[in-house]
């Protein structure tokens, strides 16, 4: 199946060089990705397709528990497109999203660069370090966090209160605000080491003969690293923002465990807990399918720019 | 492990149907059951019970496996929910007939909302049998629809206050007789401070302890809900509760230094004192974590407050009578005052494919014999004539006394909404802060009433 | 650092020094969480409820391992998340890789919608799915299986897995394979001798990825493994927490079962460290 016979309009640009497959493989490609395809339908097929139905439907308890769901067309949608609370969350969690996302790559990279630029012990020791922090299962590391900022016995007052800070019996937990801070803290924690290795991983691809010669021109260090370093590295960098900004807005299971711990649920609430909490909490599965599809909606726009990028170089 | 013996399950629940099978066979020679099916007809149906949290003890749990098994010839298999997660799974599973369990324990104010939704079946006709009118009222209440009886209950717990006896003594204030002797003696303890600790509660109440906050709301007749022309009203606003609110108020400002965000979760660790025991091994640190005077809390509580002894090289809490008391919240009369009745409700599923053995089940929960083993092992049986058998200690006299005068959340289908979005929360976490607690709480009048009568 | 070197050298030499001192010290802050976990999992409750926190686990003990180990759900979880997670693992790595090998090495109809759809699969708000997703399993008699459960965490790392291994397939020139053809091999054998073991980076990479999220999902597992029998180790572990915090939570047990859930990931991440540093998003620089 060559591009330039059959393709679809959206592939008309491809470039016409494309490597026409030999003709006996025709259907090769197709049977490759038939397995991908049949698992993604199998497993998501019916539960998005319940959901955007579910969108378009007043469903709750009763419907749960047998009675026919009502179509009510787009009352969920306009419910909630009216509601101020919504944008709340939703400017919330922008906000959320936003610092983590750019927290999270500017430290990485920063780590990065620094595995690059040290020996092979202190390489190894911050190698290891981020590996356990990232392999630490969720449930485990939001366990031990929330113990650290625990208001009585918890590590950080104490700490705080040595250095001389009166922070004895603070709870950070309580005001919105620290809540997030400490919510942050624990997102950026946890996605910093996959970040940094993937960074480093792409810096040490980049031939060292590149950055010989850049040093011989007498490039000094930051010019070094701004024409040269980051250019190079960039398609990495632009890529694990982009899953950090997808993977940031949907940021559930921390902010759910840190809210059971303290905080006032309905003022700290992100999306991904707002539609927990209006589905499987209190029973409303229309709204919550019609804010998960506005949720979707949401992070296609705040992604846009670079899906479409990533979409023109795949044609 | 479901009934479906026939239907191809996952291969592990299979296997263990099939063990259990093995079992079920020789056990199912005695008793004539009354049920419709004989006790040889049973042999090889399970039918399966969740229970919530780790409350009903292992003990009872046998007790009610063996006694199902010589009754019934069928298996009885109890799984354990957390609390947490338990309305999660009871949505997903209830209405599910392949995947249900059978029979079912849930918590009190998350009765109603299952019942409207009609998850449970009827069973008035063994509502009698079962203990009719002796059964705790305010708890059947809650599982009652149109006169018809769906969920009934299975255990209480009411809340009382524990107290540091020799820190009242301290700072001089006897044990009170009235709600107002009690706010008065705990905002006392606060400011004279005897220890001289940071950040100390003559009364630890959590700020969004809203389960412990109500009983001063009903003890001064306020109510938070009330049924009007069917349709169910959020009642914060009314001028006796607004006089509880600002009870409490005062107590969040002047007795309890507790986070505003604290919840009812483990308020004891505040009374009891971990650190001096620490300082005789350590270096002193002139610091000690006991920080609260007294605490409300369920009765079982007790098994956590007292002093550390090592038993058997473990570390464990001994009651103390010289420092430690437990006492009835006092009502504005000097009798009990309404306190939340915590505890939980059971009940058939109605999508359950076995229902006769399922109520023979209920049949054995209600029985003399079990209701006494509830309130041995401290949990309120539901059946008042057995009260006897939580014992004559303090604990069950204030677990008894409180009980007299507890009160449940509002029946209205959807109270249990209002918990999950956690509102009561939010509100209470606003109390203390609040210039003008009326208009406070019109707004959660506001967003509670729409809620109540969701179904 | 010798005193005969050029002064541009050993200034070098000392940045290096303070650079390596940086790089140990964020060390310590970045794994202070996890030892701060192991350190508490041999202490008691009692010192651990005190206000001055203990640092170093002497006087410590193994008991609350022994309860952990002692826990009858602990090695039917411990078993079933193996499970889960190894046929996880070893389905998505196929599956992407197929995937994988398609969208970077033909052009055909459908491939910028396939490329499209991985995408925005990765944006589905995953909490309001829940909810379908027992009714499906429910209805195809797939709930409290194990290979239920894979199938929805296949599906889940799958778009993922392809996207990282996609620029490691393009990153194999095909010339390279067509010159071993040239030599004689077929192409299947060109593929296997020549192009596998460069892709071999990307392949660890996926399957580690696949391996945390099948090792640490909760809330998929709560829906779909209704019973005790059924659970996950994070089901698990949170039911131990649960049960310790209805009386008075005991960190230092909580903390142990919390390390021993740890412990079968930071030994695999250890043995496939080497391989996998390279492999994480390497693709996209090559693609």
């Amino acid at each position: 199946m060559t591009s330039t016979a059959t393709a679809p309009p959206e592939t008309a640009s491809a470039p016409p060089e494309a490597p026409p497959a030999p003709r006996p493989r025709r259907h090769l490609p197709a049977l490759l990705v038939v397995p991908a395809v049949v698992l993604l339908v199998a497993a998501l097929g019916y539960p998005v397709g319940w959901q955007v139905v579910t969108s378009f439907q007043h469903f709750g308890m009763m419907q749960q528990f047998g009675q026919p769901p009502e179509w009510v067309g787009l009352a969920n949608y306009t419910a909630l497109l009216s509601d101020p609370n919504l944008w709340v969350i939703v400017g919330r969690s922008l906000a959320f999203c936003l610092v983590c996302a750019l927290l999270t790559v500017a430290i990485g990279l920063a780590l990065a660069l620094l595995m690059g630029a040290v020996g092979r012990v202190g390489r190894l020791t911050l190698q290891v370090a981020l590996l356990l922090a990232w392999a630490m299962p969720v449930v485990a590391s939001m366990t031990v966090w929330t113990w650290i900022v625990n208001w009585r016995n918890g590590l950080l007052n104490w700490a705080l209160d040595r250095v001389g800070v009166d922070a004895q019996g603070h709870n950070w937990l309580v005001e919105p605000l620290s809540f997030f801070v400490v919510a942050a803290v624990i997102v950026v924690w946890m996605s910093v080491p996959f970040v940094a290795l993937s960074i480093y991983a792409g810096l040490t691809q980049l031939s060292p003969e590149v950055l010989e010669a850049a040093e011989i021109d007498g490039a000094g260090g930051w010019k070094r690293l701004r024409l040269i370093i980051l250019p190079l590295v960039a398609p990495v960098i632009s890529i694990v923002l982009l899953l950090q900004l997808i993977w940031d807005l949907r940021v559930f299971t921390q902010i759910k465990l840190l809210q059971d711990a303290g905080g006032v649920a309905n003022e700290t609430h992100l999306l991904g807990t707002y539609i927990y909490q209006l589905g499987t909490g209190a029973g409303d599965f229309g709204m919550a399918s019609a804010v998960s599809i506005l949720m979707l909606l949401l992070t296609v726009a705040v992604s846009w720019y670079y899906v479409r990028s990533l979409m023109k170089e795949e044609s | 492990m479901k009934k479906t013996l026939g239907l191809a399950v996952a291969t592990t629940t299979a296997a263990l149907v099939l063990t259990a099978c093995g079992g079920g066979a020789t056990g199912s020679t005695s008793d004539p059951s009354p049920s419709a099916s004989g006790t040889a007809g049973n042999a090889g149906k399970t039918i399966t019970l969740w229970l919530a949290g780790s409350d009903t003890p292992k003990e009872l749990r046998t007790y009610l496996q063996d006694t199902f098994k010589a009754k019934t010839g069928a298996t009885l298999a109890i799984e354990e929910q957390t609390w947490p997660d338990l309305v999660t799974k009871l949505t997903t599973a209830l209405p599910d007939p392949k995947n249900t369990p059978d029979v079912t324990e849930l918590g009190n104010t998350q009765s109603p909302t299952f019942t409207n939704v009609g998850a449970f079946s009827d069973v008035s006709d063994l509502y009698q049998e079962l203990g009719g009118s002796k059964l705790l009222q305010s708890f059947v209440d809650v599982g009652t629809v149109d006169g018809k009886q769906y969920a009934l209950p299975y255990y209480f717990g009411s809340r009382y206050l524990f107290a540091r006896k020799d820190l009242w003594k301290e700072a001089g204030v006897a044990q009170p007789k009235t709600l107002d002797e009690f706010d008065t003696a705990v905002k006392t303890i606060t400011a004279k401070n005897p220890r001289g600790i940071k950040n100390f509660s003559g009364f630890f109440l959590g700020g969004q302890d809203w389960r412990n906050g109500i009983s001063w709301i009903f003890a001064n007749g306020g109510e938070l809900a009330k049924q009007e022309n069917g349709q169910w009203v959020s009642t914060l606003s009314d001028p006796n509760t607004v006089k509880g609110l600002t009870q409490l108020q005062d107590l969040y400002r002047d007795a309890s230094k507790a986070p505003a965000d604290a919840k009812d979760q483990t308020p004891w660790l505040y009374v009891n004192d971990a650190d001096e025991i620490l300082d005789a091994n350590q270096k002193v640190t002139g610091k000690t974590s006991l920080a609260a005077a007294t605490i409300m809390a369920p009765g079982w509580a007790h098994w956590s407050i007292g002093d550390l002894k090592e038993k058997d090289g473990k570390k464990v809490r001994e009651w103390n009578d010289a420092t430690f008391g437990a006492f009835v919240l006092p009502g504005n009369d000097g009798k009990p005052a309404p306190v939340f009745a915590g505890g939980s409700n059971i009940a058939i599923s109605k999508a359950s494919q076995n229902q006769a053995l399922s109520r023979e089940l209920l049949k054995i929960i209600f029985s003399a014999d079990y209701q006494k083993k509830l309130g041995g092992a401290g949990l309120g049986p539901a059946n008042s004539d057995y009260v006897s058998s939580l014992g004559d200690d303090q604990f069950a006299k204030a677990l008894i006394e409180s009980a007299s005068n507890s009160k449940l959340t509002p029946a209205a289908p959807g109270w249990a909404t209002v918990e999950s979005k956690m509102i009561m929360e939010e509100f209470f976490s606003k109390i203390r802060d609040a210039s003008d607690l009326t208009a406070l709480a019109k707004e959660y009048d506001a967003k509670i009433t729409p809620l109540l009568n969701l179904k | 650092m010798s005193r005969t070197l050029g002064p541009a050298r050993s200034r070098r030499s000392t940045r290096r020094t303070v650079l390596t001192v940086v790089a140990v010290a964020v060390a310590l802050v970045w794994a202070f969480p996890v030892y701060w976990m192991l350190n508490s999992a041999f202490l008691d409750k009692v010192t651990l409820q005190s206000s001055t926190p203990t640092f170093l686990p002497f006087g410590g003990s193994l008991d609350n391992f022994a309860t952990v180990f002692g826990d009858a759900g602990f090695v039917r979880a411990l078993g079933i998340s193996l499970a889960v997670t190894l046929i996880t693992v070893a389905a998505a790595i196929v599956v992407a890789f197929l995937g994988a090998l398609a969208i970077s090495r033909f052009r055909f109809r459908g491939r910028r919608s396939f490329v499209l759809a991985l995408l925005l699969i990765q944006m589905l708000p995953a909490e309001g799915l829940f909810i379908a997703q027992y009714k499906m399993m429910s209805s195809i008699g797939l709930l409290n299986n194990i290979l239920g459960l894979a199938l929805l965490y296949t599906a889940a790392v799958v778009p993922f897995t392809v996207w990282m291994l996609r620029g490691f397939v393009a990153g194999v020139p095909v010339e390279l394979e067509e010159a071993a053809m040239v030599d004689g091999l077929s192409r299947t054998k060109a593929f296997l001798r020549i192009t596998f073991p460069l892709l071999a980076p990307g392949l660890v990479a996926s399957g580690v990825y696949a391996f945390l999220q099948a090792w640490n999902e909760f809330t998929v597992a709560l829906v779909v493994m209704t019973e005790e029998q059924s659970r996950t180790l994070p089901l698990w572990l949170r039911g131990f927490v649960q049960a310790s915090a209805t009386r008075e939570t005991d960190w230092g047990q909580v903390m142990a079962a919390s390390t021993v859930v740890a412990v079968p990931v930071i030994i695999f991440f250890l043995v496939v460290q080497g391989r996998m540093s390279n492999g994480l998003v390497g693709g996209a620089v090559k693609g």
